[in-house]
């Protein structure tokens, strides 16, 4: 194991600007949102939402997804910096499940009556969010470095695995008992084009958010790193 | 940072190359670099001074946050501070299982387990033997385990005159079969005298003494 | 030896070792026989006999059975460090991993046999097809050990790994979890079809996560 915390590529100084990007999307993100793009005929103001949930929903998935890179690279090659972007991501995502398990909720209840249903998505990313809270549980609780990256990739490598594997089990166990699919595929209104624009400037807008928090959180672990590193020596 | 001296051509039973272990965030061991042959070495060092983790890093327990670890002749018998045998389990069965897993024949425990003192009583579950007891049992694996490294964590604790004198036979049949021993001890024994070598841990440094 | 002797090595040494003091064994049958009581009595006799209620009362009682039996099986093997004499030798990692696993299913199957009689009994269940009810009971207890053991082996030496175990398994052993309780529900209620699905998936996930368990476990144990 090298203790260091550099990358094992030539990474580049993003930091300050994607901090500022993030900012400014978000900005032009939320005016589209909330006011540029029109009222939809059939489910009113509150589809707006889905401008925030279907977002969240595709950067949970990447956060998770980077998890599982980042942990196959700390077992490959034992370098600190992708245990950092690890639990970088994974904290992220997170949030970003959380939330959007709460976008959803606030969604489904003036449009169809509820505030959950046993939807293979939902009930996959319940239990997606329930596996990476286990991994920061898990990770929490680990006093050694090394032994507690290695724990967690474990973790993270499987938790990837098992997602399809859940959301097929719930796809079965649905159809065999003919519950009719309350989130149709999209599980949106019908787009027209400045729709599908707003949706498209706010999935850019949450993905340079992603990508500031990570860098944030991963500069921060980093620096963690550096100092345990240097303690040690 | 010292090397054992040359031994001729014989390959060493197991060696270790600018070994660095951290455990809990600790450094416990930096730099060692050591070659174990054939021949009875004695490692002393104060309490905390890394002696168990080298021990334990020749067996193949601990990570290696540095270095390269080697021990061509296969898996060390490591013998530690805790008798490593299964409760529920007799004496016989425990050591039966280790020697069968190596694929060794276990026909000799019983006649090992009574060379050393348990006789009437390798029978019994583990739990029922007293600490001595299950030290000499778990020391009974030198004979019923023959392997070209012995590693031998404070072997002395809770054995009466007896066991010492066993284990000091056990040990001398063991290096005249051509066997590393690498025992870890703070007490000053006799087996000093059949030591070709001595080396001192401190702080995480390895020195010959 | 091979590998598959090791494995079979460890095996009888764990069943050897809770012979001779079955803790686990009857910890696991308390406790479970209590859940199905307590769930029982919690649902009301007219809804606890439902296919479904009676097969998810029963999978999840068995799923914290299984917990309790490695739990006991890996607690047994840190007292004294006797883990350490197996981990130090040629390929005692898989065969530690794949012993237990054999161990482990044996005890929890003998905890199965006696919570499904039991409910059988207190609930009064009509089971229509009893041969479909007994293959998806097997697979499934084959299909749930792979991954607790993975789990308890990656919290080995974590605090608070009793609580911990659950935590990470559970969401994990949920396609598992849908698999048995549907099954057994369509065995109970006469669906020969769909128990069959349901056992042939079960198998399915017995042996994927087998294999995952296997393969990572050399990484996973320190």
């Amino acid at each position: 194991m090298i203790e260091t915390t550099a990358a094992p590529f030539p990474t580049i100084r993003v930091r300050p600007w994607l901090g500022r990007l993030a900012i400014a999307g978000s900005l032009i993100a939320t005016f589209m949102a909330l006011v540029w793009a029109p009222t939809d005929a059939v489910q009113g103001d509150v589809y707006r939402i889905i401008y925030v949930h279907v977002p969240l929903a595709w950067l949970a998935y990447l956060a998770f997804f980077v998890v599982f890179l980042a942990s196959l690279g700390w077992l490959w090659t034992k370098r600190a910096w992708f245990d950092a972007l690890a639990v970088a991501s994974a904290e992220v995502g997170v949030l970003f499940t959380g939330m959007f398990i709460v976008a959803g909720s606030i969604w489904a209840k003036p449009t169809w009556g509820v505030w959950w249903t046993w939807d293979p998505r939902l009930v996959t990313t319940a239990v997606m969010f329930m596996m990476y809270v286990g991994y920061l549980l898990l990770r929490s609780l680990s006093t050694d470095f090394a032994r507690r990256a290695t724990r967690a990739a474990v973790l993270g490598v499987i938790a990837v695995i098992d997602i399809p594997i859940v959301h097929l089990s719930v796809l079965w166990m649905n159809s065999l008992h003919q519950l009719p699919t309350v989130l149709r595929a999209g599980g949106s209104p019908a787009l027209d084009a400045s729709m599908g624009m707003t949706l498209g400037i706010c999935v850019i807008a949450f993905t340079l958010v992603y990508f500031a928090f990570l860098a944030e959180r991963m500069s921060i672990e980093l620096e963690r790193q550096r100092r345990m590193f240097e303690a040690r020596a | 940072m010292r090397r054992v001296p040359e031994q001729g051509s014989l390959p060493a039973n197991a060696s270790l190359n600018d070994v660095t272990v951290v455990l809990d965030d600790r450094t416990i061991l930096r730099g060692i670099t050591l070659e174990v042959g054939p021949g009875l070495a004695i490692l002393r060092g104060p309490n905390g001074a890394g002696k168990t983790t080298l021990l334990r890093v020749l067996a193949g327990l601990a990570p290696l946050a540095r270095g390269r670890r080697s021990v061509p002749g296969g898996p060390p018998l490591y013998i530690g501070h805790r008798p490593m045998l299964l409760r529920g389990l007799t004496a016989r069965e425990n050591l039966a299982f280790l020697a069968a897993f190596r694929g060794h024949v276990a026909s000799d425990v019983a006649a090992a387990l009574r060379k050393w003192g348990l006789g009437s009583d390798m029978d019994r579950p583990v739990e029922r033997l007293s600490a001595g007891q299950r030290r000499r049992a778990s020391l009974a694996r030198i004979e019923t385990e023959q392997v070209p490294l012995i590693l031998l964590d404070e072997p002395f604790a809770d054995l009466d005159s007896d066991a010492l004198v066993r284990l000091r036979a056990a040990i001398n049949t063991a290096l005249v079969r051509g066997q590393a021993v690498l025992m870890a001890t703070h007490m000053h024994h006799e087996l000093d005298q059949d030591a070709t070598h001595r080396y001192v841990l401190d702080d995480g440094a390895l020195r010959e003494a | 030896m091979n590998a598959l002797d090791r494995a079979l090595l460890i095996a009888a040494r764990e069943l050897a070792a809770e012979r001779r003091h079955p803790d686990g064994l009857v910890a696991a049958l308390t406790f479970t026989g209590l859940l199905v009581l307590m769930e029982s009595l919690a649902f009301g006799p007219g809804q606890a006999r439902q296919p479904g209620n009676a097969s998810a009362l029963f999978w999840i009682a068995i799923l914290f059975a299984a917990t309790l039996v490695a739990s006991r099986s890996f607690d047994r093997e840190l007292e004294d460090d006797a883990i350490d004499a197996v981990l130090v030798l040629d390929g005692g990692r898989e065969a530690l991993y794949a012993g237990k696993l054999v161990a482990i299913t044996v005890v929890l199957a003998t905890v199965a046999l006696a919570a499904a009689l039991l409910s059988l009994v207190l609930l009064d269940l009509e089971v229509a097809l009893p041969g479909h009810l007994v293959l998806t009971g097997a697979l499934g207890i084959l299909a749930l050990p792979p991954v607790i053991v993975l789990t308890t082996l990656l919290a080995l030496r974590v605090r608070a790994r009793v609580a911990l175990v659950p935590i990470l398994s559970f969401p994990i052993l949920m396609p598992q979890l849908i698999a048995c309780t549907q099954g057994a529900a369509a065995a109970l209620t006469g669906d020969a079809s769909a128990a069959l699905g349901w056992a042939g998936i079960t198998a399915a996930f017995a042996l994927v996560y087998g294999v995952l368990g296997l393969t990572i476990v050399p990484a996973a144990i320190e």
